[in-house]
């Protein structure tokens, strides 16, 4: 199943520091929502078990994610592949950006999965993965902000 | 139209407009539906699985301002006609039957019941907060003995005065223990004729929720209690329509209830369209998509015949019932509605049942849990069969239609 979700964000911080906060693998690695063990591999690639909350149905999951695409201070893509609890993922998340104090950040995500979460639907997945991604973005921005 | 309209829904509203008059104001009124249904999607498949009432159903209708959306303009509603207030039905039959539920109890059981019997002062008091949101609707006909047939009713009325004593008990009220104000109906005390409707506050003395019945095999997200009124004081203003002719005021809103009924299944029919070709097209087994084994297609080609043959049905019958609305004295045309009602229940309730078994059947084993898009539509249609008369009591009626009231066989 195909879902694909959009929205844009205002930064209060430069719009090089949002660029190199996004590019960077350390920073995406904190940001990662209950994630249980996160490594940093040497290029540049981020290895994570995390859980994936679907209101009652929680899957554990694999998950790898590379930055890639780097346009600086403009675009960067986000690749992430999951598998766990009968289900897989796939996501791809592009960010441009543009502006500067306000850096306006519009991003992109298209996922598949297949699997048991597949099965929900996607009217049920689009409104949980809406609820969840929203809860994302406040804990990214929030972190950039708050980044010295 | 918003995007996220579902386009068969959407195709519908098209082909309407060409046979009759949806106004910009209608097309407005049902992108607030719309959105108001998308807002509901998550809370309501969560809330199905805690079998807990969907308090945010009252909550985001309030915030779109579709509480009431056939009151009358006057007393605060949309005014919606009825092949408005049916779409707009049938667009949250989507998200389930639940929220129908809970809609249909308080817009066409409740607000247009008082809107069609209701004296001006009545109207004021209870259309204008049904509106707004500020109360909540039910309406009490069942009892524990009493279901398909009222006569059988054992809540009666003591009238002293002005005053009126109610005593009994109310059974499978939908809304029953979250609405304000509630359209009771009773016996004169020890008489089986000349029932009275009664608008009974819940803050009223003598009045308790007995039971939230939890214990139900689905439609967990619509609240379903047990009343009692112990000498539960009402005024004669209090008295909807004429005193002694109760039956008529709890026969109309059945009437009206039947129409929103066979609406939200045209939802849950549309859902579960949309669903099956979801899954059909993306699970693969015996390598390639199960939606290309013909006996899986014989299942979609079932759902989508029943959807637009229920569909037109309903909606001759809203539009009948408009004809209705604009000649109230038109015992014929009554008639008629009542009968085409009938049918528009009977069918569409049938017809999203099967689906919906379709449905299950095309989710396979997963189909069968309560976390499948698909599985509380069959749990749920179930009662669609039965609750605002059942489909015996259905065809009884169509039936005695064809051959002539001495044929009646419920009377």
């Amino acid at each position: 199943m195909q879902l694909r979700l959009e929205g844009a964000e205002e930064l209060s911080i430069p719009r090089e520091r949002v660029y190199q906060l996004l590019t960077n693998p350390d920073f995406i690695a904190r940001s990662l929502p209950d994630a249980q063990e996160v490594i940093v591999q040497s290029d540049g690639t981020v290895e994570a078990k995390i859980k994936v909350g679907i209101s009652f149905v929680t899957a554990n999951m694999q998950i790898k994610l590379k930055i890639t695409d780097k346009v600086p201070n403009q675009h960067a893509r986000l690749m992430a592949e999951g598998s766990g609890s009968g289900s897989t993922m796939k996501i791809t998340s592009d960010f441009d950006l543009d502006g500067d104090r306000p850096t306006r950040m519009k991003w992109k995500a298209d996922a598949e999965i297949t699997g048991l979460m597949a099965g929900m639907g996607s009217s049920i997945l689009k409104g949980f993965s809406e609820k969840k991604v929203r809860e994302i973005f406040d804990g990214i921005k929030k972190a950039m902000e708050g980044q010295p | 139209m918003t995007a996220s309209m579902e386009s068969l829904f959407e195709r519908a509203v098209n082909d309407l407009s060409r046979l009759t008059k949806i106004t910009d104001e209608d097309r407005n009124l049902l992108e607030q539906v719309d959105q108001a249904a998308n807002e509901l999607v998550v809370s309501e498949f969560e809330k199905y699985i805690e079998r807990k009432f969907n308090e945010k159903v009252p909550e985001v209708l309030k915030k779109y301002g579709l509480m009431g959306v056939p009151i009358l303009k006057k007393y605060g509603g949309k005014g919606a006609k009825p092949l408005v207030h049916a779409l707009s039905i049938e667009r949250f039959g989507q998200v389930g039957l639940g929220v129908v539920t809970f809609i249909d109890v308080h817009q066409s059981l409740g607000s247009l019941t008082i809107q069609q019997w209701g004296n001006e002062e009545q109207k004021r008091r209870y259309l204008t907060k049904a509106a707004s949101g500020e109360t909540i609707l039910a309406y009490a006909l069942t009892e524990p003995e009493a279901g398909s047939d009222p006569a059988s009713m054992k809540t009666s009325y003591r009238k002293e005065g002005n005053s009126y004593y109610i005593t009994g008990s109310k059974y499978l009220i939908s809304n029953g223990s979250v609405a304000d104000s509630i359209v009771v109906f009773a016996y004169p005390e020890g008489q089986r004729k000349g029932m009275s409707a009664f608008i009974v506050d819940k803050k009223a003395a003598g009045f308790s929720v007995d039971m939230r019945l939890e214990e139900k095999m689905g439609l967990f997200t619509s609240d379903t209690s047990m009343l009692s009124f112990d000498n539960l004081q009402v005024s004669k203003d209090d008295v909807l329509g004429e005193e002694g002719k109760g039956l008529n005021v709890a026969y109309s809103a059945l009437l009206n209830g039947r129409i929103g009924i066979a609406s939200g299944c045209l939802g849950v029919m549309e859902d579960c369209l949309n669903q099956v070709k979801e899954r059909t097209s993306t699970r693969v087994q015996h390598g390639k998509p199960i939606g290309k084994h013909q006996l899986v297609q014989r299942h979609i080609a079932r759902i989508a015949s029943n959807l637009e043959s229920s569909r037109w049905l309903v909606y001759q019958t809203a539009l009948k019932k408009e004809q209705y609305d604009g000649n109230m004295s038109e015992l014929n045309l009554r008639g008629e509605v009542d009968r085409i009602s009938a049918i528009a229940k009977y069918v569409a309730s049938r017809a999203a049942f099967e689906c919906a078994d379709s449905a299950v059947q095309l989710f396979g084993g997963f189909g069968y849990s309560i976390l499948s898009p698909v599985a509380k539509h069959l749990i749920d249609t179930r009662v669609a069969r039965i609750y605002e008369g059942t489909d015996e009591i259905m065809e009884l009626k169509v039936a005695s239609t064809v051959l002539g009231r001495e044929f009646e066989a419920y009377s």
